[in-house]
Parts: structure tokens; sequence; C-alpha cells
């Protein structure tokens, strides 16, 4: 028998985004058990809301991850809706449900281009981020701003769909049409992209569903959950939504990580057509259920009760509790649990008679929360390359926001 | 066992969620069932699907638990909670029929006070291993102790935290002014 070793994968480690560590049990090569620890980044956020109230916590709730940004704020604001009874205008839900497929759409691409790096496949790695570029372009022109939108709020959103917004919207749906197959045929075309991700990471459909796996790291394993399609919100419940799945397109589920990467891109291709309809169906009529921030914390602080939400977030089900006390304008206590505290459970299973080589393959698999951009160096036209001061970087970010906002 | 069947090839058979409540009433008594919140979506405010609200002793909670897998293997979200005075009252937020049809989904959330007397809940580790993180964290964050749950390190703290200080409670074990330090 070959001598164990235990090596620590984390917290910083190259192949990945964010720091986690997996201790891994090793027998050679061969990983035969894992344990994953987490924690290096917990900052409180629930203990800090506390002392906030929930308009205030909107924007700490933005900031839980910088990808699914809108995803954490709408299931909160959907959660105080809920304990306070608050109505959204059809509206707002229709543009809640546009940032919604729009945030997804950038996810999955960064996802898809991060995992094609973590496999050496750096080409494809850069055709999925020049992708993403489009969308984040529509998510600037519709708020100004690439990360943090701040486009929900409490009973509606605060950003209207202009014509500008909606021509930009076009234009993308136009340009993923025609430019995002050359990228899924170039990585599923690739025999070493297939024999790098075929049979690697495996989680059967038994444990995904044990484990509580959710979104697409469900869905590869063939669990066909998707709260789209199962308790429609916002304007889904205006057109049916279905759970992607492999076995519906290539006749079995073998819940690997291909299949991770597979049930994305045809999730991109499922979320153009989501925001077709959006754009088809959209209602006229107000955005806001209450104008005024005053009128609102006023009302939430008469509110007694728990309320709770759950939404499909790129990476899955992303669940807000709070509880909002009769008198008390903060929020007394909230629970986030986000998509990836439920499909980390299921990581030492995936690893099992892996390669220790694949093992960050198989932590990026699940599409862990990871925010990274950076901006700060740039090429000009004659090729030489220049540092941008903190005061340039700004201006010529508000220049490009004016301009994709028709300013 | 409904906990031990698990099949690509049975897909669940929803049920109404007045059924569920008639069920858990009849079994647990009227006062178990809480709110029941019928939610709608959409240009015309369709209603859709409904979110339960039970509650349950401690006692008990393991045989609510098994009540509801008799409809659907019950998707675990989280456990949510909250130091109440005299008890901590863990909320287990769950889902019924998550692969059924278009807006089949119950949602079920299970209040149980625990008290301070005895800060001990059976653990659900059994039943549905994906409840670790969750019970780990509620122990190291509330103080709860999860009798059958396996691994009982720290999860999100820091390896050096001082576990008699317990994050999210309200009485002497819960940070002091000293323990907390604002950033502005």
């Amino acid at each position: 028998m070959e001598k164990k070793y235990k090596i620590p994968i984390g917290p910083v480690h190259v192949g990945l985004k964010e720091p986690i560590t997996a201790w891994l049990d090793l027998e050679g090569e061969k990983i035969v058990g894992a344990t994953v620890r987490p924690g290096a980044i917990h900052r409180g956020i629930e203990y800090m809301a506390r002392d906030r109230n929930p308009i205030q916590v909107i924007y700490l709730s933005e900031r839980i991850c910088g990808i699914c940004s809108f995803s954490h704020i709408m299931a909160f604001v959907r959660a105080v809706e809920d304990a306070a009874t608050i109505p959204v205008p059809p509206r707002a839900q229709y543009i809640r449900t546009l940032v919604l497929e729009l945030e997804r759409l950038h996810s999955h691409m960064l996802w898809a281009g991060v995992a094609c790096y973590t496999i050496g496949f750096d080409s494809a790695f850069h055709l999925g981020m020049v992708l993403r570029e489009k969308v984040m372009d529509v998510l600037e022109a519709l708020s100004g701003n690439r990360v943090n939108y701040g486009v929900g709020t409490v009973g509606g959103v605060r950003w209207d769909i202009t014509p500008a917004v909606a021509k930009s919207v076009k234009d993308m749906l136009r340009y993923y049409r025609r430019e995002f197959s050359p990228f899924y045929d170039v990585v599923t075309g690739d025999p070493i992209a297939l024999a790098r991700m075929r049979n690697v990471g495996v989680l059967t459909y038994e444990e995904a569903v044990r484990h509580t796996a959710v979104g697409p790291t469900a869905r590869a394993s063939g669990v066909r959950c998707d709260l789209r399609k199962t308790s429609p919100y916002e304007a889904y419940g205006d057109f049916s939504v279905e759970a992607i799945v492999p076995q519906d397109f290539y006749g079995k589920a073998y819940g690997d990580v291909f299949d991770r990467f597979l049930v994305r891109v045809h999730e991109v291709y499922q979320s153009l057509e989501i925001i077709d309809h959006v754009m088809e169906g959209l209602p006229e009529g107000e955005i806001l259920w209450e104008k005024n921030l005053n009128k609102v914390l006023a009302y939430t602080k008469k509110a007694e009760g728990t309320g709770i939400a759950s939404i499909e977030a790129p990476r899955g089900d992303d669940t807000h509790v709070v509880h909002l006390a009769a008198g008390d304008e903060n929020v007394t206590w909230w629970k986030v649990r986000a998509p990836t505290y439920a499909n980390a459970v299921s990581w030492p299973l995936m690893f099992r008679n892996n390669e220790l080589a694949d093992a960050p393959l198989i932590i990026n698999s699940i599409d862990p929360c990871i925010s990274c951009m950076e901006r700060m160096l740039i090429t000009d036209a004659s090729g030489e390359k220049s540092v941008v001061t903190r005061t340039e970087l700004l201006d010529k970010c508000r220049e490009k926001t004016r301009r994709l906002m028709g300013k | 066992m409904t906990f031990l069947n698990i099949s690509q090839d049975i897909p669940p058979v929803p049920v109404p969620a007045g059924e569920i409540t008639a069920r858990i009433a009849e079994v647990f008594g009227e006062g178990s069932v809480g709110r029941i919140a019928d939610r709608k979506a959409g240009r015309d405010d369709r209603g859709w699907f409904t979110d339960l609200w039970l509650s349950v002793e401690k006692e008990r909670f393991l045989e609510m638990i098994d009540l509801l897998a008799e409809f659907d293997f019950p998707h675990f979200h989280v456990i949510s909670g909250n130091d109440d005075g005299e008890a901590v009252t863990l909320h287990y937020h769950l889902s019924l029929f998550r692969l059924a049809g278009r807006g089949e989904r119950v949602g079920v959330t299970v209040s149980v006070p625990v008290y301070k007397t005895d800060l001990v809940m059976p653990s659900l580790f059994s039943r549905i291993p994906g409840v670790e993180y969750s019970e780990r964290e509620i122990r190291e964050m509330l103080g709860i102790d999860f009798d059958g749950l396996p691994n009982k390190a720290l999860i999100f703290l820091p390896e050096d935290w001082d576990e008699t200080i317990k994050p999210w409670r309200r009485d002497e074990t819960g940070p002091g002014a000293d323990d907390v330090r604002h950033l502005s």
C-alpha cells in the first residue's frame, strides 16, 4: 500500500479565486478523502445587519458577493416584502427578472472562462472574458455600475428601462446569438477539454439530493430543480422555465465537471430566451410601491414578522430569512444561505478517487463565489502600456457610463 | 422509508399545501400550523406556490420531519435562529416537491424553541447529510449542540476563537462591548 499524505489546497492557492482550504488525503496522486474548512473570509455581515434598517441592509447584502450581488439583494428585499407585506408593481417585477437573467449570463460566462483557465485552456478563457463584456455593458447602461448595480429596493426597483437601455439589450441578444456558440463549440469539441472534465468530480443523483446540492451543480447530476419553475416569482409567473438537465440533451447525466459546463452553457441560451420574453412583455406603469424612503422605513418599522425568500441565483437557490419587530427600525435578525453554502457540502464526495491535479478544477466546478476584476492597466493605440491613476480611471468610468446610458 | 428511497425514476407526487397542514394538525394539533402564505407573481398577480410555517416542541421534532418526509424527501435550505430570552428559537427552512411541476413547491419552515436549560437538539445529519454546515454554524454561533452530528469542528469562526463567546447570542454568552470593533 502506498504511503498516505495529507495536503492542503488553500486557503490561498493559484487555482482558487477566493480563500478556502481543502485538506486532501492522498495515496500517491489519488485523493481518498477530503475535509473542507471555510471561514477565511467570514465577515459577520448578518451580525452587522442588527444595527441597520432594511434599506441600509440592501447595500450590505449587495456586498456579500461581487458577481451575484443582485441575486442577494433580491432574496433580501423579497424577504422584507414578505415580512412587511409590501406589493411590487408588475413593471418592477419584470425589471428585476431582467437583471437576474443578465446577472446569470455574466456569471455563467465568467465561470465557463475560469473553468477553461483552470484546465490550461487559456485561449478559451480569453474568449469567455471577451463575451462577458457585452452583458457588463448592458448592466452599466441600466445602472451606471458593473458590479454592485444598486437596482433593487424594497417595493420595486430604482432604475427604469429607457429606450437606450432597451436598445443595448436588443444589441446584446443579437451579439450573443451570433458569438456565443463558437465559444461553446471550441470547448465542447476539444478532446483535451473533454478528457480533463469528463468523469472528473462526479456527484451522483442521490448524493446531490441528500447533500442538498442546488443550481447547476445539482442539475448536472440530473436533479430537475429550478425555483423559477417550481415556485415562480416576479415575472417568472408569466412564462414557464424548464430546469436544464443533461439527460434531456444527451440522454444521460454523468454528474461530472463536463456536465456542469454543459448545463451552464445551455442556461445561457435559456437566459437569452427569458430576456426576450421580459422585453416583449414589459408592462407600463410605476416601478416603485413608494418613492419616499422615509415612508417605506416608517412602514417597515411598524411591521412584525419573519419573511423568507428563495430565488434561483446563477449558482443555485439563494435563501434569505429576515425578522422585523414592530417598533424597531432595524432588522432584528437576518440569515443568508448563499448557494455555495449548500454546494460546498458535496465537495468531499466530488473529490473521491480523483487525481490531485484535478482538485482546483473540482473546487471551481461548483462555481464558488468569485469576485475579481482588474482595470488598472490599459494599452493605447500605439501599443505602449501606461498605468492609469485612480482619478483618471474614475473619469474614464464616468465618461463610458454616460456614453452607455445615452447621455 | 422515504429517507432511503431517492431515485431519478420516481418523480415526486405533489399534494396541495392544505393536505399537508391537515395531516400536521391531525398529528401535532391545530396550534402547530402557523402562517400559510400563498405566493403570487407576475402581471396578473396569480397565486403559484405556498410557504407554510409550522412549530413543534423539541421532543417531537424528528417525528415532524419524518411525517413531512412521507410526502417528499425534504430539501433542506438552512437553519436560522434567534436568542429569544429563555429559549433560542431555531427555524428549519425546508422545501417539499422542489422537483415537481410548475408552481408546485411547498416551502416549509419548522420552528423549534430550544430552552437554555438544555441546549441540545437532535441532529438531522443521518436523515439529510446536507445539514452539516448549518448545524455546525448554529453550534458555534448560537451555542446549541447537535446530538448525532459527527463533525463538530468550527466552520466559519477562526481556529483561535474563544469558544465561550457565541456571536449571535444576546445574553451574557454573546459578544460584549469590548469584543466588537466598529470600523466606521
